[in-house]
């Protein structure tokens, strides 16, 4: 029988959380993040001020988007470049594969882009015979190892050098003999570079559309992401219609924050502009460009008057780093394309709440996510908001409205509630008096199968209550 | 609304996209006004020239500083010489033409008017745009030996004059604006050091696809 995405979820992380090998890659990877993320924002003189200011930038952006798209379009189209709009995954992976087939395209080589894995490009892709190459060094670690990124910004920060290193002799070279991270971004390099001038079409996200400039933003450091913009013939975006910014001199601020937030970096190695394709008189660049417009469920949330801020991410990943529940669970173990806090929130209105709703029980509700968002999105307060909507959109599963008829019952009736008390300190004692706490007799197996079980109290709240008020 | 459908030649989801977005925009939204605040995000910027070689050293970028051309020349010789052998590739600009001339490199030199620099360039030579002292970062455009210069070889080399320096990014990028570089271009980067990655256990490589030197020669003289 197949398990349902919230059966796995829990399988997974009691796997996840007691692997320790995961943990100690994933505790080293967080704290080299953590003290970079806090030397990046010791350099910006207001860090709440740069917060304020990009959460203003968006909000203006996304509520104006259909005017700030228009205007990006019109831009791309003056010189020469295509707009198309998806709205949904199938016409957005539709459209590349028509392109690339009637381009003759036999090979592409792609920057990292969150919006092609939700929309699963490359599969598409690839099931039309085309060859795709993750160019990214993380990316490409994981599509070797064919499985989806772990992580938004770094997708292979759950794999240690000696599983890469072993990896790559695997699938790359049997001579391979260093763990050397050097030695593996060489041999990493030397056979994409191969991809990089063989390929007809790049394929990148974009971390913004400026639209009075009417160009793209992609942040990079490896440089992969120029090469895949400059060196094939045709270049295709594919990001969502939220990326929108109003103005160019908004990433002054956008910028630093981004890099700040996703690396600890005072800016990212490139931030490069591309408003079309080559024009006349250009050394290079491709003939072609395309940008995707995808919507796949984001123009609906324009209309949630709580949550439309939700469509103010700028994808830094700050969220995921700072999570208790990420940082024992891990990336893959949400089985969604944005894992974290944010991708708690958004899943399920991109996919279905009812699917999806458990996510939202997968947070202590501490708002540290909240705390650390860039664009001040109000994460765990989304959280609430979809427990919420799940429960009155009738998600919920019978057993557990049963259970919650019965506690409202014994609420609203004090003996009922004294009674049941009293018994289940009972049934407790025999329990763990006969060793039994944490085995399928036990009531609070979930809790106690991993823990000693909290002592039981000698007596009830009540009793203590009219104890205490009799000696006073 | 001006017509944008023009070079588009199927777009069936357009409309009903905008429809939506338009639909979903009058969902009132209880948010805070903007506060128009002018809190000061970054420490201004004291001494441009100093703040650039900090950030250069932060970035993994050389920056050396030249007195005129002719040390300019010896400087570009000097990178130059410390390379393997092979082709450079170099943008074709009179003030390059004379730096090259000078420098007396004997390498066979590809200029940007035979096209784009090759898979095996050893180097590459430009100008840039603008140097911004906030990040350490030099703006380059397609008119500076077009989008390959900057990133195709082992060692990208810049040549630029003081006066090119400006103190932040958001001087920079107004300064793109105003002198319309974008209407002219259909590429524009900011490049703040040489090609890294960090995605093996956080550990910072320095080359990954692009350059792993960024050289920048800052003449202060004439």
């Amino acid at each position: 029988m197949s398990q349902t995405a919230a059966q796995r979820f829990l399988q997974d992380a009691a796997v996840k959380s007691a692997d320790l090998m995961h943990r100690e890659v994933i505790q080293r990877g967080m704290d080299s993040y953590d003290a970079a993320h806090l030397k990046g924002r010791a350099r910006i003189k207001d860090w709440e001020a740069a917060r304020q200011k990009c959460q203003e930038i968006k909000r203006e952006a996304i509520n104006h988007l259909d005017r700030y798209l228009l205007q990006f379009e019109e831009k791309v189209i003056a010189r020469g470049g295509h707009v198309f709009w998806a709205a949904n995954s199938e016409e957005a992976c539709t459209y590349v594969k028509n392109l690339a087939t009637r381009l003759g395209v036999r090979t592409v080589v792609k920057s990292k882009s969150m919006v092609t894995e939700e929309i699963h490009l490359s599969p598409a892709l690839e099931k039309a015979g085309i060859k795709v190459w993750e160019t990214d060094l993380g990316e490409f670690i994981v599509q070797l190892r064919e499985e989806p990124p772990y992580h938004i910004v770094t997708p292979a920060m759950h794999l240690n050098r000696g599983q890469i290193a072993k990896l790559f002799r695997e699938k790359l070279d049997p001579k391979i003999d260093s763990e050397d991270p050097v030695d593996l971004m060489a041999a990493a390099r030397r056979v994409l570079r191969q991809a990089f001038f063989a390929a007809e079409m790049g394929i990148s996200g974009a971390n913004f559309l400026v639209a009075d400039a009417g160009v793209i933003a992609i942040s990079t450091n490896e440089g992969n992401g120029r090469l895949c913009t400059s060196v094939p013939r045709i270049h295709v975006v594919v990001t969502g219609i939220e990326k929108v910014i109003p103005r160019l001199e908004d990433l002054a601020v956008l910028w630093p924050v981004l890099a700040t937030s996703g690396t600890g970096q005072g800016i990212t190695t490139y931030g490069t502009l591309i408003g079309g394709p080559r024009l006349s008189g250009e050394v290079d660049g491709p003939e072609e460009f395309h940008v995707v417009l995808v919507d796949n469920g984001r123009s609906q949330l324009l209309a949630d008057a709580e949550q439309r801020e939700v469509l103010h991410c700028i994808r830094c990943g700050a969220c995921l780093n700072i999570c208790p529940v990420f940082r024992h669970v891990g990336g893959h173990t949400y089985g969604t394309t944005y894992p974290g806090p944010i991708g708690s929130v958004l899943t399920p209105h991109l996919n279905s709440i009812k699917e999806f709703k458990h996510l939202s029980y997968a947070s202590s509700l501490c708002g540290a996510c909240t705390s650390v968002c860039p664009v001040k999105i109000d994460l765990h307060h989304h959280l609430l908001q979809n427990r919420r909507n799940a429960t009155e959109a009738g998600a919920t599963k019978s057993s557990e409205r049963l259970m919650f008829r019965a506690w409202r019952h014994a609420m609203l009736h004090p003996r009922i509630y004294a009674v049941g008390g009293w018994s289940m300190r009972k049934a407790l004692r025999i329990v763990y008096g006969l060793g039994l706490a944490g085995s399928i007799l036990d009531p609070m197996r979930v809790w106690n199968r991993y823990r000693s079980p909290v002592p039981l109290p000698s007596e009830s709240f009540r009793a203590r209550w009219r104890k205490d008020r009799a000696a006073n | 609304m001006p017509q944008t459908e023009k070079a588009q030649t199927e777009n069936s989801s357009r409309d009903q996209i905008l429809q939506r977005i338009r639909a979903g925009l009058r969902t009132a939204v209880l948010e805070p006004a903007a506060t128009g605040s002018d809190r000061v995000i970054f420490e201004p910027i004291k001494n441009p020239l100093e703040r650039f070689q900090q950030e250069c050293v932060a970035n993994l970028m050389e920056c050396a500083l030249t007195a005129n051309s002719a040390v300019s020349a010896r400087q570009l010789a000097e990178v130059l010489q410390s390379l393997p052998e092979g082709e450079i590739f170099v943008q074709d600009h009179p003030s390059l033409r004379r730096l090259v001339e000078m420098a007396a490199l004997g390498r066979a030199i590809r200029w940007s008017n035979q096209g784009a620099p090759g898979e095996a360039s050893q180097a590459t030579v430009t100008l840039a745009e603008a140097l911004i002292a906030q990040t350490g970062s030099i703006l380059v455009t397609a008119s500076c030996g077009g989008r390959g210069a900057s990133v195709i070889a082992p060692c990208h080399i810049v040549f630029a004059k003081i006066a090119q320096l400006v103190p932040d990014l958001a001087t920079a990028l107004s300064r793109v604006s105003q002198e319309q570089m974008l209407e002219h271009n259909s590429f524009a980067c900011v490049i703040s050091g040489s090609s890294r990655t960090a995605d093996i256990e956080k550990i910072l490589v320095q080359g990954a696809h692009g350059p792993r030197r960024l050289v920048v020669i800052l003449q202060t003289g004439t």
